[in-house]
């Protein structure tokens, strides 16, 4: 079975949620992972899709072509076999809030730290919030630690940044359980 | 006494609320061993709910002893509980939780950090104990297969949660 990266975002308002879905139902397409939230006004799918004769981007036709009317806009993305499986990402759960008076360069200087880290993001949001006078930006990540890599190291590691970009960034690991 | 299999959701006993169980009830004994033997069976479980093997009475075992989290605080051991019953909670913490009944899905589950609570023991005696951390955590987590509801009942965020704010 072939799967798909299926992206719909477009202005926000009552009905997208059900008028994308209602589609792919009479397709005949299986939604299995998604994600979908609002960001600023827009509200933003993605979706990993698949179809049991579906091959490629041809087998859609137009039915996307409602959703580009009703001012949406589409994109659909051909995943390579074993593209929708998800990876056993082994370690600890870690949540890294970052918080500061609003300028350029929060996200790429905490994500280039992580990356250079080999700490793998499974989750970021960031928002801006406060004031127009005094903006604040806010950013929470989720990251999965190596074996190697403790709380206590990413909270090192984050020390220059704050003293660099006058934020606060907070670590803590979330325990993860099975019970 | 034996392992028994794990019911696995959609598994309709899963979503049943248990009954009390009524003294004397002979058989509460083989319950009890059965759901030890589940427990240790499964290697990394802390715990089992009777409605988890199948059986739709009030009886859950805890034992956190064993697992890393567990031995780095206070904990009860082997807890048998029968008929157990919440009577006092405080503060709250957030663990990524998962079940063995919902396999291959975790979420993120607000419980109370400390609890009291009552219940019966195998040997029949009443007892009542003050719980913290993740024994407390594992205890509400068993206490809630008893009213048919699985963690997914209470995941608390999709992660976003912390912007959701009323403006007034």
């Amino acid at each position: 079975m072939h799967h798909f990266a299926l992206t719909v975002v477009g202005r926000d308002r009552p009905g997208i949620v059900a008028q994308v879905t209602e589609i792919l139902f009479n397709l005949g397409c299986n939604i299995a992972d998604s994600s979908c939230s609002i960001l600023g006004g827009q509200f933003a799918m993605i979706l990993i899709i698949s179809h049991p004769v579906f091959t490629g981007r041809d087998s859609f036709g137009n039915a996307f072509e409602p959703l580009e009317a009703a001012d949406l806009t589409v994109a659909l993305r051909v995943l390579k076999p074993g593209g929708e499986l998800h990876p056993d990402l082994a370690g600890e759960i870690c949540m890294i809030s970052v918080y500061g008076a609003d300028k350029p360069g929060i996200v790429y200087h905490v994500a280039r730290v992580l990356g250079d880290k080999r700490i793998n993001i499974t989750d970021l949001n960031t928002k801006l919030i406060g004031s127009e006078q005094r903006p604040v930006y806010v950013m929470i990540i989720e990251a999965v630690l190596p074996a190697d890599v403790s709380e206590e190291d990413v909270d090192l590691w984050m020390g220059p940044l704050r003293e660099q970009l006058q934020i606060d960034i907070s670590v803590r690991t979330i325990p993860q359980v099975e019970l | 006494m034996a392992a028994r299999e794990i019911r696995v959701y959609p598994d309709p006993v899963l979503k049943q609320v248990a009954v009390c169980v009524i003294s004397p009830d002979p058989g509460v004994a083989e319950l009890i061993q059965d759901l030890v033997d589940t427990m240790r069976a499964a290697g990394h479980s802390v715990g089992v709910a009777a409605p988890q093997i199948g059986d739709l009475r009030r009886v859950v075992v805890v034992d956190v002893s064993s697992s890393k989290l567990g031995q780095q605080q206070p904990n009860h051991g082997l807890l048998e509980m029968v008929n157990p019953r919440i009577i006092e909670h405080g503060g709250s913490r957030v663990f990524r939780e998962g079940c063995m009944s919902v396999p291959e899905y975790t979420g993120n589950v607000t419980r109370a950090e400390r609890i009291v609570v009552e219940f019966t023991d195998r040997a029949g005696h009443r007892r009542v104990i003050e719980s913290h951390g993740f024994e407390a955590v594992a205890i509400q987590h068993e206490l809630d297969h008893l009213d048919g509801l699985l963690f997914l009942d209470r995941v608390s965020s999709l992660k976003t949660d912390v912007y959701r704010r009323k403006t007034a």
